[in-house]
């Protein structure tokens, strides 16, 4: 019975490392490739518009017209381009 | 026979009108299935969990393979003090998942192709993670606003520039799994109407291409679950471990 207890480990122990192996590995590799321009497409556009909207509404609140959402949406962009960088410096640890 | 490729979102009654205070709570078809994919998952893992055999049948396998799954993505990128949150971000993914799984079936309904939807869950994430992030670390959280080695003229504007991108998360979470989902979905319908309006002789290859898109929205499907999933883990990791 021990014995057959210690068989089924080592069967257990290298059907795990097979798995993890091809597993794994496969699909890390082919979910970065389908997801991650889409994914930075997002993080960009997200925080322009977040950005945008920021402004809109403290101008509606100041009665500054045109000034505070220019200057929101240029802090915007920035703040997509970190969001860029940030998740581009993930994806590179990840792989 | 509908062609128009938008019509497949449209959200109609399912059953009487139910009105509650001048807000409209009728049974939607979103609503049904969101129940019948909570009613998959359910019985699913109850059918998965039940026996619990050492040497598994094929549904323990495919449940203990997820939770492994899961269990593996929240200590590889939230670490060990995310083990409480567990259970959240299990029934996130897998919610998310077969939402997804089951708008693939043709005549469904996809829940997760409407932005309420997606934005509602990515709304209860943010502030969520932001509670905790106030609730672990009390009001030292907010220097993730104010990152280190920066020059004292130029606090005052990355700070700010680091606030509009903390408010972009929930943003861009939801936008990237609402968008994926519609485009896709809508799609598949137009190149559905090729096939129909092309007939026998020329719909040939659009239907080539539509059994392509199925393929390929299936991987979709289960990729953007995935993103959905990991990306709450990244936020999660960032109210837990400050700097890291």
């Amino acid at each position: 019975m021990m014995k057959d207890n210690d068989d089924f480990k080592t069967r257990l122990k290298i059907a795990k490392d097979k798995f993890n192996k091809d597993f794994v590995a496969e699909s890390n590799k082919r979910g970065s490739f389908v997801g991650s321009a889409f994914r930075l497409g997002t993080e960009l556009v997200a925080a322009v518009a977040v950005g945008t909207i920021i402004g809109f509404i403290l101008d509606s609140w100041f009665d500054t017209k045109p000034w505070l959402i220019l200057i929101f949406f240029f802090l915007g962009s920035a703040a997509g381009m970190i969001n860029i960088i940030r998740t581009a410096k993930r994806m590179q640890e990840e792989d | 026979m509908a062609t128009n490729p938008m019509h497949q979102f449209q959200v109609h009654r399912v059953g009487p009108e139910i009105k509650f205070g001048g807000i409209d709570l009728s049974f939607t078809n979103a609503s049904l299935f969101m129940f019948i994919s909570a009613v998959i998952i359910c019985l699913f893992l109850f059918l998965g969990t039940k026996e619990r055999k050492i040497i598994p049948n094929k549904m323990q396998l495919i449940s203990e393979l997820l939770y492994n799954f899961i269990a593996k993505m929240i200590s590889d990128t939230a670490g060990v003090k995310a083990k409480p949150y567990f259970s959240f971000i299990f029934s996130l993914f897998v919610f998310v998942l077969i939402c997804n799984m089951v708008g693939m079936l043709p005549y469904s309904f996809t829940v997760t192709s409407h932005i309420i939807v997606t934005l509602i869950m990515a709304l209860f994430i943010f502030v969520a993670v932001t509670i905790i992030g106030f609730i672990k670390h009390g009001f030292k959280y907010l220097s993730i606003f104010v990152p280190s080695g920066v020059p004292a003229l130029l606090l005052p504007l990355i700070t700010v520039i680091e606030i509009i991108s903390y408010l972009s998360r929930p943003v861009s979470l939801s936008v990237r799994l609402f968008a994926n989902m519609m485009a896709g979905h809508t799609m598949l319908k137009v190149f559905g109407g090729f096939v129909v309006s092309l007939g026998i002789l020329g719909g040939w290859l659009p239907l080539s291409f539509s059994v392509a898109l199925t393929g390929l929205e299936i991987l979709v499907a289960f990729l953007q679950a995935y993103v959905f999933a990991i990306l709450t883990c990244i936020y999660l990791n960032d109210a837990l471990n400050l700097h890291h």
